[in-house]
């Protein structure tokens, strides 16, 4: 199996050649084997194009962290390679260079193979397809099965005796066992929620890639996001919480309890407040009723530890729900233009349709754009389910554990438990409760608190090294249906990476055009959601790339920047819903703007310009 | 049979009688879309005069012999002067006379004069007059002159050489004028309702330059472009040029005059944003009304208001991609599923 049958026109350093970030040295013990590279696997590993994936894994990776990206490494790789049999490729292969993850497509390079597929695609595809509908509604049940039984798992504690109930209801099982069972079981949850994440997922796509590619023959010209906007529905699950928020400021301003809410404290602290106050108490019932799932929502994209959700802190949607109610007293509307949006959506798509040369193109574009609407809502809404609404649950269930080594004397703090990976933390309560058991001493105690110290000054020195864009040999052509998709690797992205791009004045930043419409104004650049709140009405917001639940940000800002995405990342998807300029995908808009800069933001181009500072 | 029709009765029908140019603008005018005020000289005008004044049999008489390059170039000189030393009299010029001076009341406002041609796409290329267009004409002695001129540019060498190629006979030709108000251009240029190179019909592609038209009709500048979404009009594209020249009206040498544009502005575009965006919904409206991509010519310059103002100069059906269907897409013989499949395999080229 290799890709070498291509001609190589340029490359990019050898993953070999690349030296460990000054100060981080030994940073390859923290991740388990698989995901480095080796002398073993040379000959392949040499031979393959290597890029960062800066749109799911763009920071250093935490080692436990790793679960996440392991997680989709099997579930996409398998639903492609073995499962609908998608002709031309199998999975995404995974490696850590300096605590970044890289990630290169496997082809099936085999004419014969391939050919071999397309009838099993064809068929077991097809019968998706053919049953979407029922079969998304399926798998909502099943996930939500999937995150109560989570919610439910029981992570005990080890006691110095076990309960009287182990031998009354005779068991015969400890609560040792029961940890280390629990574990399991958490890290099981995490792997099957995967599983349904890839089930639907890829064969949306290629579905949403069919309409694409035919749009792009029949109007070479024409932008991405106009497909994506013929296609798009007005109800995605995103823009739910989002509304919940704009429906309790109205509640409030109805129960005229809204200055109660808008005094400046901790959110957690005026909630706490409301729960006392009799005339609050509709509005905080109101609040708790939708809490679940609603509140369900990540700051981040769900992927680290440290992506926390509106329950976990409530600043993101406490800062929209005062910004709402201030402008509900001023008496704007905050209705979200539905109707306008789907009028939009049929106004393109007939007009596009119109323009099409014969009567046999329109038959074809007609199936494609069904098929396209058919497959949207599971892209637009399997999100919510996975990274938000079970990860929230997961995430916080794996800091119980964190508690439990805590417990044990294993860790300092909870959150230490994120510099081990999975088969570490394994093997810390194969340790724990052997001990336990026993009676006897744990190395683990000492060794394991050594090991966290040391990785966090290793984590530093990671922080600071800036990853390679790509590394390894470029063939003159991909034949990868995804990468350009769901990575935005595009043929200019590879240039410009290359240094064989256009050239862009130096106060300009090029990246892609994803919502149209042109804004001036201050930029604010928000490195995380914990920034969140200094964000000033007008602004333009700068960011690496922003989550759903940074929806209600939208309505403050003026234009959005970020430095990874596509024409169908969050960022674009939400700034096409609030009218917002867009450019996503600039690679180095956050480290080269700074907050107060004044910016142009061209979101039919995707040049964003640093403007001269006016006096 | 009259000799003078308003732009706006061009219709179709009259093909014969007005020409290409008089009917496309009369098809734009009916649409209430903005074109200069004008009228068409009817080739009942030419045929009276021609037959009046004789020019009929010189012109029989000068063409039975120019069998070659060099006789047909002298017999086109003779011809030609016939016209130009002639003038328009009697009823022909009086009412040449009074549609002029309604087209504005102090009687002496500059026009463009300009030829419209009846014959067919092949026979057009081979007619077609360089100096077919005269810009900035005043008075109503200058206009008759001119409408002379447009005439006598059926004569070319080329054109008599087409004559004897088909055996033709020149009774059977005939030239109409199209009489319009001058616009002070200062941008002009063309636009097509597709993309040219790769026929995709979403696309409006827009070239201008400063100054009047001719620069961009020319060639003799690289116009600032501009491709736009036909069907939500925003900008895909542009690129701006330098543009070194630029033709604009002297009213003191009372002339057309070709000035060199100073290095520091030539890169300054023509358009504004919202002109481009103007003029491009003005292709869409022109496309919707007459079925097929057009070929159009359009001049901004201060209208009525004194406000620049986009006017529609000329209109034409698009012909390169007219018989040529776009870039051939997936037939719908072929299930869905396999498209599917083929557009999975589309390699992405990277160098």
């Amino acid at each position: 199996m290799t890709t070498m049958h291509e001609k190589v026109v340029h490359r990019f350093a050898s993953p070999f050649d690349v030296k460990s970030a000054p100060g981080a040295e030994g940073w390859e013990e923290m991740y388990p084997y698989y995901f480095l590279f080796s002398e073993e696997n040379r000959e392949w590993e040499d031979g393959m194009l290597w890029y960062q994936d800066g749109v799911h894994h763009p920071e250093v990776l935490y080692p436990f962290d790793t679960i996440t990206h392991e997680c989709w490494r099997t579930a996409l790789g398998q639903y492609n390679s073995r499962i609908f049999a998608i002709p031309p490729a199998y999975g995404i292969e995974q490696r850590i260079v300096n605590g970044y993850l890289y990630i290169a497509a496997v082809p099936v390079s085999s004419e014969e193979r391939m050919q071999e597929r397309v009838e099993i695609f064809v068929r077991r595809a097809g019968n998706y397809y053919a049953n979407w509908d029922k079969i998304f509604d399926q798998w909502k049940v099943k996930m939500v099965a999937l995150i109560e039984k989570l919610e439910k798992l029981e992570v005990p504690h080890l006691p110095r005796l076990d309960a009287e109930e182990v031998v009354t209801e005779m068991r015969g099982i400890s609560a040792g066992w029961r940890l280390v069972e629990a574990y399991n079981a958490a890290i099981e949850n995490m792997f099957v929620a995967w599983q349904y994440h890839f089930e639907m997922l890829n064969i949306g796509y290629a579905a949403f890639l069919n309409l694409f590619m035919f749009c792009k023959q029949a109007f070479p010209g024409i932008k991405d996001e106009l497909i994506a906007q013929m296609v798009a529905g007005s109800e995605l699950l995103f823009f739910r919480p989002d509304d919940e928020l704009k429906r309790l400021a109205q509640l409030a301003i109805d129960l005229g309890i809204a200055d109660k809410i808008r005094v400046s404290s901790k959110p957690e602290d005026i909630l706490e407040g409301l729960r006392r106050d009799p005339a609050a108490a509709k509005w905080v019932a109101s609040l708790d009723e939708i809490w679940h799932p609603w509140f369900y929502f990540s700051n981040g994209a769900g992927f680290y530890h440290h992506h926390r959700s509106w329950i976990d802190d409530l600043t993101v949607p406490w800062s929209a729900l005062t910004g709402y109610i201030d402008r509900l007293e001023r008496g704007e509307n905050l209705a979200r233009p539905k109707q306008a949006i789907l009028d939009r959506r049929e106004r393109l798509t007939s007009e596009y349709r119109e323009l099409l040369a014969t009567d046999e193109d329109r038959a074809v574009f007609d199936e494609n754009i069904n098929l396209a609407r058919v497959v949207a809502p599971y892209i637009e809404d399997h999100n919510f389910y996975v990274e938000h609404w079970h990860h929230t649950v997961w995430w916080n269930k794996i800091r119980e554990f964190g508690d439990r080594l805590v417990e044990g004397g294993f860790l300092e703090d909870r959150e230490d438990m994120f510099f081990m990976n999975r088969w570490e933390v394994g093997q810390a309560f194969a340790d724990m409760v052997a001990s336990w058991a026993s009676g006897g001493p744990s190395g683990g105690q000492k060794i394991w608190r050594q090991k966290v110290a040391e990785r966090k000054r290793i984590f530093d020195a990671l922080h600071d090294w800036a990853p390679l864009p790509a590394l390894g040999p470029v063939p003159e052509e991909i034949t990868e249906p995804f990468t350009v998709m769901l990575w935005g690797i595009t043929t200019d992205r590879v240039r410009s990476w290359l240094g064989l791009g256009g050239t862009v004045a130096e106060n300009e930043i090029q990246g892609v055009p994803a919502s149209p419409g042109t804004a001036e104004g201050r930029a604010r650049v928000v490195l995380s959601s914990s920034e969140i709140g200094k964000i000033e009405q007008g602004e333009i917001l700068v960011c690496p790339i922003t989550a759903p639940s940074w929806g209600p940000v939208f309505s403050k800002v003026q234009a959005a920047v970020s430095d990874i995405g596509g024409m169908m990342s969050h960022a674009a998807i939400v700034s096409r819903e609030y009218g917002l300029p867009a450019v996503v995908g600039t690679g180095t808009g956050t480290r080269r703007i700074k907050t107060g800069d004044m910016l142009r933001v061209d979101g039919n181009t995707g040049l964003v310009t640093i403007l001269p500072k006016s006096k | 049979m009259e000799y003078i029709l308003p732009l706006k009765d061009c219709h179709a029908h009259f093909s014969e009688v007005v020409g290409g140019k008089a009917m496309g603008l009369g098809s734009l005018l009916r649409q209430d879309l903005p074109v200069p005020p004008g009228f068409a000289v009817s080739t009942h005008a030419y045929r009276e005069f021609v037959e009046a004044t004789g020019i009929d049999r010189a012109i029989q008489k000068n063409l039975r012999h120019a069998d070659t390059l060099e006789r047909q170039r002298v017999a086109s000189e003779r011809i030609r002067s016939l016209f130009e030393e002639s003038e328009l009299q009697g009823p022909l010029f009086g009412e040449l006379t009074e549609a002029y001076r309604e087209l504005g009341p102090q009687g002496s406002l500059p026009v463009a004069v300009r030829s419209s041609s009846v014959s067919e796409d092949a026979a057009e290329a081979s007619f077609a007059g360089e100096h077919d267009t005269f810009l900035w004409v005043e008075g109503p002695e200058a206009v008759a002159k001119n409408v002379l001129r447009c005439w006598s540019s059926l004569f070319t060498p080329q054109a008599l050489s087409y004559f004897r190629q088909f055996e033709l006979h020149p009774d059977e030709t005939a030239m109409g004028v199209v009489v319009q108000t001058m616009v002070a251009a200062e941008a002009a240029g063309v636009m097509i309702t597709i993309d040219p190179v790769t026929g995709d019909r979403s696309q409006i592609s827009i070239e201008g330059s400063c100054g009047l038209g001719l620069a961009v009709v020319g060639g003799e500048v690289t116009p600032d472009r501009y491709f736009v979404d036909k069907v939500t009009l925003d900008i895909r594209s542009r690129m701006i040029s330098p543009k070194g020249i630029a033709y604009r009206f002297d009213s003191e040498l009372g002339e057309v005059c070709r000035i060199e544009i100073p290095e520091e502005e030539q890169m300054r575009p023509c358009l504004t944003e919202e002109e481009v965006i103007q003029i491009a919904a003005l292709g869409k409206q022109v496309e919707r009304a007459l079925g097929t991509p057009q070929d159009i010519e359009w001049a901004l310059g201060p209208g009525v208001s004194g406000d620049r103002e986009i006017y529609l100069l000329q209109t034409r059906p698009e012909t390169v991609w007219r018989n040529k269907q776009a870039t051939p897409s997936a037939t719908s013989h072929t299930s869905i599923m396999n498209r599917l499949v083929g557009n999975m395999s589309v390699p992405m080229r990277i160098v």
